[in-house]
């Protein structure tokens, strides 16, 4: 089956971005195709990347990061949502004159047709809210 | 019920009220994309979200938007479909009257038939 | 069929209830992440006759030390047994 998670919780604050990491792993493990993540509401914090957890704590953004560079799985962060929450990646820092960015690839801003998009296209979307 | 209801594609749950928390909003802004897309969108308010629905919001201190101009909005995106349950009303002592726009008031029973009925269902 | 998901404590919060206003009579609950203090025995009875169609993640309760505290009717999955639900189900509903 073709899955979509949808993440709404941040990352540490909340067991919502482990939980569904944890899902993921099992999604393939059972050899169903994880096509899409999307990050909505505080979710989209899991796309930092200055994120800098200590060493013995899970690493968040780069487990997200590592489904996109071994399952392909596409990491969509709902961009109206990130942009309040100081989310950018280069153009958008620039179109908005910063300094600096805070969103990098594989992770993608995207508009929020593209979660209702997933939801209906994929065969299942499960949500892991804060 | 209406049976338009239980044609939409996507229902879009709402939870929460006005300004205490970006849940509100941020369901109305998935509900109105998924409308633009050319979806038809059911919306149903329960517990705390029906206050959404309360008549004469304004914007809160420092300016930030409420969400009445969004409501106001939804017959343009031809989002008409407003489910309601009927006990989070009556709980508060709120009416149908006392609401902006028209809406369906649902029993209990009503509530698990709707979200059967919809492919997709978003709980904000 | 709707797999519902909560991940509130009967406790803390009400959303349980409107969880289980939602259900229809084949739907399944389960219970994750701060959630499954539910599956405790003194507080399982929120959750009136779900009878086979209440479960538990078996990780969430493990990391809390509730794995051995659960109410007998409760049923215990792990992460390969949640994704089993999501398949069985038409469609996934988070409760929060």
């Amino acid at each position: 089956m073709r899955y979509a998670l949808l993440v709404q919780g941040g990352p540490y604050s909340r067991q919502a971005a482990h939980s569904a990491l944890r899902f993921a792993e099992a999604v393939i493990a059972r050899r169903h195709r994880l096509e899409t993540v999307f990050f909505y509401h505080d979710g989209v914090y899991n796309a930092a990347r200055l994120a800098a957890p200590p060493q013995d704590e899970p690493h968040l953004v780069d487990r997200f990061r590592a489904l996109h560079e071994v399952h392909g799985t596409q990491l969509k962060v709902c961009i109206a949502a990130g942009l309040r929450r100081g989310l950018l990646d280069e153009r958008e820092a620039a179109r908005h004159g910063k300094q600096g960015y805070s969103l990098e690839a594989p992770f993608e801003l995207t508009g929020l047709g593209q979660l209702i998009d997933a939801g209906l296209s994929h065969d299942r979307l499960i949500t892991f809210s804060p | 019920m209406h049976d338009e209801s239980m044609n939409g594609e996507v229902l879009v749950i709402l939870r929460h009220a006005p300004h205490g928390s970006s849940w509100l909003r941020e369901g109305l802004d998935a509900a109105l994309v998924a409308a633009a897309f050319g979806r038809r969108v059911t919306l149903l308010f329960i517990g705390e979200g029906v206050t959404a629905l309360v008549a004469g919001q304004g914007a809160g201190a420092l300016g930030q938007k409420g969400t009445q101009p969004t409501l106001e909005m939804l017959a343009m995106y031809d989002i008409d479909t407003l489910l309601v349950e009927r006990q989070a009303l009556d709980e508060r002592g709120l009416g149908t009257a006392d609401l902006l726009l028209p809406v369906t008031t649902l029993a209990p029973p009503e509530l698990a038939a709707t979200l059967a009925a919809h492919p997709l269902v978003l709980n904000f | 069929m709707i797999l519902h998901t909560l991940n509130r404590s009967p406790t803390e919060s009400r959303v349980y209830r409107q969880a289980l206003a939602a259900m229809g009579p084949d739907d399944r609950l389960l219970l994750i992440e701060d959630g499954v203090q539910g599956a405790l025995p003194s507080l399982v009875r929120h959750f009136g006759e779900l009878d086979g169609q209440l479960f538990a993640l078996r990780e969430d309760l493990e990391a809390r030390g509730l794995a051995g505290r659960c109410a007998a009717e409760v049923l215990v999955v792990d992460a390969d047994g949640f994704v089993t639900l999501t398949e069985e189900a038409d469609k996934t509903v988070s409760w929060f």
